[in-house]
């Protein structure tokens, strides 16, 4: 439990000064409420007793504990109000680090490549995690630490009226009050991680059933589905109703906890009473104590299904907290290759067939070489191999550094300009609008009333797919690099706007070593060399001239 | 089309009704306190008056067994009110679905999936605290402090007073600070919704930022844009904590208060406040125990209050989802899929008549008076420029919504909602991008059909997928079909033709697009070869797959004309 816990709670020690303040208010805004009560308890038996006697009526001091009661209680207030800030801003401190942390423990080439197997659960998952950390500090830790301190405090000070009361309250205090929530977060660890998968099973179902409704509908069993989704939330409500009995047996073991300590406080001061160690008001300070020193842990009922919750959020993100391995910078090719690929093999986790099998392949500086194939031969692949997103699983892999034109364009929600200063963080805003404008780009900038300050939807929403297209060449062009990787750059455009964009491509590219994974005829016909691929392996390289190039470039669709 | 709704269960006040006899119960069990708060004040007086541990023995006793009670009946209506609040959430859940479910697919209004699988799964959870804890913590707030009130109100009108004065100011200055408070923090809150966007929407384009190495960057942008929400976000909580600070104060002060007076009035200094002879000391006590009960619910209330904005907008976002759309014929009997029969059937004869389909009552017509038949074991292909309704025709014959106007009869079987069922049994849709679901290829084929094994092997090897399986084993697919190229799930969803043998109509809906040129020849020859002996219609561009069908037909914007 506490392996798991580890990175997070190194995460949490970073800003412990913070954290330590807010679990410092806490805990004195919870004592606060309890020097209130007890010292109202003292006071007001303290003046029954005195008021008895006009003599000692007249002697008693009344201003002091007064005037302390007022100060508790606007000192419970102030607490209070101080609490939920530092704790709040803590946590989201915390917060912030852990999403830059997140950030790059996925942007390692491994863990990038499970994203891409599964983005849509990994990511939902990712966010529901991050979300369930930080009821860890505000829901289990806060609480858990005040309760202690409030449990230890009143336990002290009845320790001071009488050693051996202070003794077994303390026990019943600490040891059932905090064996309650622990034994409880125990039972319900299980039942916290079954409904946390049940809500994923749930999500994915829902999806299933909306977007493959046409398929489910045609091969009647659009009701079997349904009946799944509500055995799945049965299952969940199981879940539901478990975490729900043991908070509630908790509470109620609580109470009757507090009932009990309360009974034998009551029972203890009346014989401390009566051999006289003790006056009437201190014991009405002790059962004051004794009755209000509870109350700080029925709020860790809810903190025992949240800590259940939180592990296993830990457990998932703490892979991806540990700090990266550096790997070592990739062999430059010899002079005159761009790239320099020799019998590489690369296999997919889970897959059983390696995706590329054998390959060797060299790129001269400066030289166009075109993947060719059908869908699934490995020619995506191979662009990721040499774009450093997928490792080798045998052979070497030599390459200039490059750049990567992804099959599905990738923008992000964020401003014009910041989505090209992707490319290059230092250019000024001439820079950036003579790249747009070498991408095709001046009507859209001109026609845009906030210019490059316009910002882009999901996924770069808001464009048109040759638009979107447009924008990550612009992208490119802003990048000086020696090898453009390009995965279908025009597909999905129509013929118009994809010749445009490729004359702007090769334009651009002069000089440059390009590899070019595609299907269409028209991204081909410029390059030097066709490579064949099928199955994962080269079956042949043609250069322009050969009879083979020709032959291959026929069988490739047209516009 | 639209059918009215049918379901009053979800209405919010038959809910409120019948939660309230189990709020009761929590609501005694507060109440439980004034008893127990009298004998701890009687207890005191009794030790005060030199009552040896004897004396108090029954008291302790009683404090005893009405703190158990207390606690048996408090987690009994919390059980209670739980167990009611999540039937209500697997009831809403049940009808989402089931809206969902009996929506036709080519309803445009219809939810999209992530929304509606967030609403269901997450935003759904939010429904059992708001009834479960919300709803019985307003109920306290409005019984119990007026009881407890009374019982005050019994020794002393002075400690009423100022009950009185304390507690209606919370409301209104809770109200007054929540107001602004809760408008900023609804947006704060849909910011920080935006961080977690902006996390995922960096993680969706890795490949593009590590190539562009700006992982750095965009890791430091991150947190910058974390920070500053941070920032933000104190400014909203400084004043939003003010109402929790302002209970906190009233409260205090109340109590305080409460406990000043009592002390002087014991004291002699002050007389007034009661209603006749002074307070003695465990008079005075059980003012004092009951005044921070009187507050309790009103604190309850306030720790409860967020969950009442997150529980109304899940029960709204989940009627939402519950509205009946444009239907799905034959919805209610989606549970009753004939079984197959496993036998190779004859083909159907599909005729058209005066067929008319708009998408809305507001929405221009996608087509109307359609004419056209085509004869049993026909294969034809529908012919026209993008937006021409090919797509829809296709769903129509398939039986996914009904039609404006106008008839289908397939098998001489006229197409509605008493034979939508049985009909799309002995009918296959293959769409250009047709989905697959988490899991292995053989449950992709099987769709939860009760196909045996050999059966499946033979319907993937028909489909030309053999290699495929041998590849990958039976390893579950990569999520949307991730690993498939796009000629091998199309080649799926030929394999979940070859594994129903009693179809007698193909529709086809470009099933070659998006393909290379030799996946598209293999697949167009594979869905002939399948089509053999069954009527096969193609909505297709694709000049490589008409010239393997019988005939073409063109449908324009005039009645459908005949190409050779």
């Amino acid at each position: 439990m506490l392996r798991d816990l580890r990175p997070i709670l190194r995460l949490f020690l970073a800003d412990r000064v913070r954290l330590a303040a807010g679990i410092g208010l806490a805990a004195a805004t919870a004592l606060a409420g309890l020097a209130l009560l007890g010292l109202s308890g003292w006071f007001i038996t303290a003046t029954a007793l005195a008021g008895a006697s006009v003599a000692t009526g007249l002697a008693f001091d009344v201003f002091a504990p007064a005037a302390a009661i007022r100060f508790l209680a606007l000192a419970r207030t102030a607490g209070r109000y101080g609490e939920r800030l530092v704790s709040h801003d803590a946590t989201l401190r915390i917060l912030a680090e852990l999403r830059e942390r997140l950030f790059r423990g996925w942007a390692v080439p491994d863990a990038a490549g499970r994203l891409r197997l599964r983005p849509a659960r990994l990511l939902f998952r990712l966010t529901l995690d991050t979300d369930a950390l930080d009821g860890l500090y505000l829901r289990v830790l806060v609480p858990g630490l005040t309760a202690l301190t409030t449990g230890g405090t009143a336990a002290i000070a009845l320790g001071i009226l009488d050693p051996m009361l202070g003794l077994a309250a303390g026990g019943a205090l600490l040891g059932l009050g905090l064996a309650l929530p622990v034994a409880a977060s125990r039972s319900a660890r299980r039942a916290a991680m079954a409904r946390t998968h049940g809500l994923e099973r749930l999500r994915a179902g829902t999806i299933d059933l909306v977007t493959g409704q046409r398929e489910l509908v045609m091969a009647g069993q659009v009701g079997t589905r349904q009946e799944g989704l509500a055995r799945i939330d049965a299952r969940i409500a199981a879940s539901d109703r478990r975490l729900d009995r043991i908070e509630t047996g908790m509470g109620a073991g609580l109470g009757i906890l507090g009932a009990a300590l309360v009974a034998g406080t009551l029972l203890a001061v009346a014989a401390l009473v009566r051999d006289g160690t003790i006056g009437v008001p201190e014991s009405a300070l002790a059962l004051m104590l004794a009755l209000f020193a509870v109350e700080p842990f029925a709020t860790l009922g809810r903190a025992a299904s949240e800590l259940g919750r939180s592990l296993l959020a830990a457990r998932r993100l703490a892979p991806r907290l540990a700090p990266a391995v550096s790997r070592e910078p990739r062999r430059a090719p010899t002079s005159g290759l761009a790239v320099d690929i020799v019998a590489t093999t690369v296999r997919h986790p889970d897959a059983h067939a390696p995706a590329l099998r054998d390959v060797t392949l060299s790129l001269a500086v400066g030289e166009r070489v075109a993947l060719v194939g059908p869908s699934g031969a490995g020619k995506s692949t191979l662009l990721s191999l040499v774009a450093e997103e997928v490792s080798p699983g045998s052979g070497s892999v030599a390459a200039i550094p490059a750049t990567l034109m992804t099959q599905r364009t990738e923008l992000f929600r964020d401003s014009l300009r910041d989505n090209l200063r992707l490319a290059d963080p230092a250019a000024d805003d001439a820079r950036l609008l003579d790249a747009l404008s070498a991408a095709g780009l001046d009507d859209l900038i001109r026609g845009l009333p906030r210019g490059l300050e316009t910002r882009l939807g999901d996924g770069g929403f808001g464009l048109s797919g040759g638009q979107a297209r447009r924008l990550a060449l612009a992208r490119l062009f802003l990048r000086d690099s020696g090898l453009w990787l390009l995965d279908e750059p025009t597909e999905g455009l129509d013929g118009a706007t994809a010749r445009d964009v490729l004359a702007r491509l090769w334009e651009r590219g002069t000089g440059r070593s390009i590899l070019t994974a595609t299907h269409l005829r028209r991204e081909a016909e410029r390059a030097d060399r066709l490579a064949v691929l099928s199955q994962g392996c080269i079956t042949a390289i043609h250069s322009r001239g050969d009879p083979g190039f020709d032959a291959t470039l026929a069988t490739l669709r047209p516009d | 089309m639209h059918r009215p709704t049918p379901d009053c269960s979800s209405n919010p006040q038959r809910r409120r009704r019948s939660a309230l006899p189990i709020a009761g119960l929590q609501v005694a069990a507060a109440i439980l306190w004034i008893p127990q708060a009298a004998a701890l004040a009687l207890a005191l007086g009794r030790l005060a008056s030199g009552g040896g541990p004897g004396s108090v023995l029954g008291l302790a006793a009683g404090i005893l067994a009405l703190g158990v009670l207390r606690a048996v009946l408090e987690a009994h209506g919390k059980r209670r009110a739980f167990a009611t609040a999540r039937d209500v959430l697997s009831k809403e859940r049940a009808t989402a679905i089931a809206a969902l479910a009996a929506r036709s697919p080519i309803d445009r209004s219809r939810p999209a999936a992530g929304r509606a699988a967030s609403v269901i799964a997450e935003q759904a959870e939010a429904v059992v605290p708001y009834l479960a804890r919300y709803r019985p913590a307003r109920l306290s707030a409005r019984l119990v402090p007026p009881l407890i009130w009374l019982a005050v109100l019994s020794q002393s009108w002075a400690a009423a007073l100022v009950l009185l004065l304390a507690a209606p100011l919370i409301p209104v200055f809770m109200a007054l600070i929540g107001w602004r408070a809760q408008a900023a923090s609804e947006a704060q809150l849909a910011e920080m919704g935006g961080m977690n966007a902006m996390l995922l929407d960096r993680l969706r384009g890795l490949a593009t930022i590590r190539s562009f190495g700006a992982v750095d960057a965009t890791a430091l942008r991150l947190r910058a844009q974390a920070d500053g929400l941070r920032r933000r976000t104190m400014a909203v909580l400084r004043i939003a904590t003010l109402s929790s600070a302002v209970l906190e104060l009233f409260s205090a002060l109340g109590v305080a208060m409460v406990a000043v007076w009592v002390g002087f009035h014991l004291l002699g200094v002050l007389h007034f406040g009661v209603w006749g002879a002074p307070l003695d000391l465990a008079q005075g006590l059980f003012v004092l125990l009951l005044s921070p009960a009187f507050f309790a619910p009103l604190r309850d209330l306030a720790a409860a209050w967020h969950d009442r904005a997150a529980g109304e907008a899940a029960l709204s976002a989940l009627a939402d989802l519950s509205r009946p759309g444009m239907e799905l014929p034959g919805a209610s009997g989606v549970s009753a899929a004939p079984a197959a029969t496993g036998r190779k059937a004859a083909p159907s004869r599909v005729e058209v008549d005066g067929l008319g389909f708009r998408y809305g009552e507001a929405t221009a017509p996608v087509f109307g008076g359609l004419d056209l038949t085509v004869e049993a074991g026909e294969h034809v292909a529908l012919v026209a420029p993008s937006g021409a309704g090919k797509s829809t025709l296709l769903a129509l014959l398939a039986g996914l919504a009904h039609p404006s106007a106008g008839q289908i009869r397939i098998g001489g079987r006229v197409l509605d909602g008493a034979s939508a069922v049985e009909l799309r049994a002995e009918t296959a849709w293959i769409g250009q991008h047709p989905h697959v679901f988490p899991g292995t290829l053989a449950d992709n084929v099987r769709l939860g059909r009760s196909i045996d094994g050999p059966g499946v092997d033979a319907a993937l090897a028909a489909a030309g997928l053999g290699n495929v399986v041998r590849a990958r084993g039976a390893g579950p697919v990569g999520e949307a079909g991730f690993g498939l190229s796009g000629g091998e799930v199309l080649r799926l969803a030929l394999a979940r033709l070859a594994a129903s043998p009693g179809t007698r109509l193909i529709l086809a809906d470009e099933p070659t697009a998006h393909l290379d040129a030799e996946t598209a020849d293999d697949v167009a020859r594979a869905l002939v070869a399948f089509a053999k002996g069954r009527t096969l219609i193609v909505a297709t561009h694709d000049p490589r797959l008409v010239k393997h069908m019988d005939r073409a037909i063109e449908l324009g914007p005039n009645p459908v004309r005949e190409a050779a």
